[in-house]
C-alpha cells in the first residue's frame, strides 16, 4: 500500500518525497491525479499508523480479495500482513468493468485513500486491477521495504518532522520531508545518462517555472531520445523519487525544485 | 480491519522456524502425488511437501498458504497459481527480509 505524507506535516509545506507509483492501474489514458506522493505499504503498516487530523493518504496495496459484497462494492483484502475493508464507488461503466472481474481469492492491485470512519480504518479505492504478473507480489513488498528504509533514513537524518506526526512506534511511513533535504539524500551515481539528461532538463529554470510540469513528449523531442527510452527513464526516476507526475501521468517535474 | 490470520513469508529454511504457524510460500511444482499432496521446490531450492487438495490444475509456480506442519511440509488451504514464469530469487529475498530486519512491517 502507499501513503501520501501530506496529512502528517503540521507545518503544511513539503514537496513530494518518494513520488507516485509508476504503474497506472487504470486502462484509460491520462486520468488526472492530485499532485500527491504515494507510498507502498503493507496492511500491517496501515493498521499501526497513527491516525492524524485529516486523513487523506493515498496508497497502493497488493492483496487477495477475500469476499465481495455486491451492493456498493465493498470488499476485504488480505495481503498476508493483515486485512482491511475497502470500498469502491462505482460511478461509470469503466468503474463497473473494473469491479466486475473481482472474485474471492483474486490478487489485485489497489490505489486509493485511507479513511477513518467511526474509528475504523478503511480504504476508499479509486482504482483496482487484477494482478497478471505475479512478480508484482514480490516487487510490491520490496517496494514497501525500500520506501520504509528511505523514510526512516530521512527521519534519522533530522529532516524537520512535525513532533505530532512522528510517533516513534510506527514505521516511519508518515514522516514529512522537505524536498531540499531529500535531494541531498539521493546520490545520482546510480542513474543512467538518459536519466541525468532528463533531470537536467527538468531542472532548468524554464522547466521549473512550469507549474504543471513538462509533458514527456516534449522531453523526448527536446532531448532527441526515443519515446520508449524516456518512458523507461521516467518510471525509474519516479520510483527513485527524483521526479513526480503532476496533472496527469504524462507531465513530470523534478522533485529537486 | 485487523491483523488476524497473517501468513509469514517462508522458504524451506525459514519454514522450520515457524512450524505450527500460518505461512505462505511459493513453490515450483515437481510432481503431484494425486493422493492429496504436491511436491515442489521452495524458492531457496529445497523440496517441500504441500498437503491438501489443489482447487484445479496447477501452474509451474504456485503460492500456497496454510499451516506449517513440519520442517518440510505445509498443510495448505489456499493455492494460488503464479503462472509459469516467476523470479523466485526476488520472492526469496522478500522471505528473508520479512523475517529479518523488516519483520515489523509484516507481522
Amino acid at each position: 500500500m502507499m501513503f501520501e505524507s501530506s496529512q502528517f506535516d503540521g507545518t503544511g509545506g513539503f514537496v513530494s518525497s518518494l513520488s507516485s507509483q509508476s504503474t497506472d492501474p487504470s486502462p484509460t489514458s491520462a486520468k488526472s491525479r492530485d499532485n500527491q506522493p504515494m507510498f507502498p505499504v503493507t496492511v500491517k503498516q496501515i493498521i499501526e499508523a497513527t491516525p492524524s487530523t485529516d486523513d487523506k493518504s493515498t496508497f497502493i496495496i497488493d492483496g487477495v480479495d477475500v469476499y465481495n459484497v455486491v451492493t456498493d462494492v465493498s470488499f476485504v483484502i488480505d495481503d498476508g500482513t493483515g486485512r482491511i475493508g475497502c470500498k469502491r464507488w462505482v460511478n461509470d461503466s469503466q468503474d463497473t468493468k473494473e469491479v466486475e472481474g473481482l472474485m474471492d481469492g483474486l490478487y489485485v492491485r489497489i490505489h486509493g485513500h485511507l479513511k477513518t470512519f467511526q474509528g475504523k480504518k478503511q480504504l476508499v479505492v479509486y482504482a483496482i486491477r487484477p494482478v497478471t504478473d505475479y512478480n508484482e507480489i514480490a516487487h510490491h513488498f520490496l517496494e514497501c521495504i525500500h520506501s520504509h528504509c528511505c523514510n526512516s533514513k530521512l527521519q534519522r537524518n533530522g529532516s524537520a518532522p512535525n513532533p505530532a506526526s512522528s510517533v516513534v512506534s510506527t514505521p516511519s511511513v508518515h514522516q514529512a520531508v522537505s524536498s531540499s533535504q531529500l535531494s541531498q539524500e539521493y546520490n545520482l551515481d546510480g542513474l543512467g545518462s538518459i536519466d541525468k539528461m532528463i533531470l537536467d532538463y527538468l531542472e532548468q529554470p524554464s522547466s521549473l517555472t512550469q507549474e504543471k510540469g513538462i509533458h514527456r513528449n516534449e522531453i523526448a523531442q527536446k532531448l532527441k531520445v526515443p519515446q520508449e527510452k524516456i518512458l523507461e527513464a521516467m518510471e525509474s526516476l519516479e520510483s527513485e523519487g527524483m521526479v513526480y507526475s503532476t496533472i496527469d501521468e504524462f507531465h513530470y517535474k523534478s522533485t529537486n525544485a | 480491519m485487523d491483523t488476524s490470520n497473517p501468513a509469514l513469508f517462508v522458504n524451506a529454511e525459514l519454514l522450520r522456524m515457524h512450524v505450527g504457524r500460518r505461512v505462505r510460500a511459493v513453490i515450483q511444482v515437481l510432481r503431484s502425488d494425486g493422493g492429496g499432496s504436491v511436491v515442489g521446490n521452495s524458492t531457496d531450492g529445497q523440496q517441500l511437501v504441500i498437503k491438501g487438495h489443489p482447487p484445479g490444475p496447477l501452474s509451474t509456480f504456485v503460492e500456497v498458504i496454510g499451516i506449517a506442519d513440519s520442517n518440510q511440509s505445509i498443510r495448505a488451504d489456499i493455492w494460488n497459481n503464479f503462472g509459469d514464469v516467476l523470479d523466485t530469487a526476488s520472492y526469496n529475498v522478500v522471505c528473508q527480509l520479512a523475517n529479518g530486519d523488516y519483520k515489523h512491517l509484516f507481522i
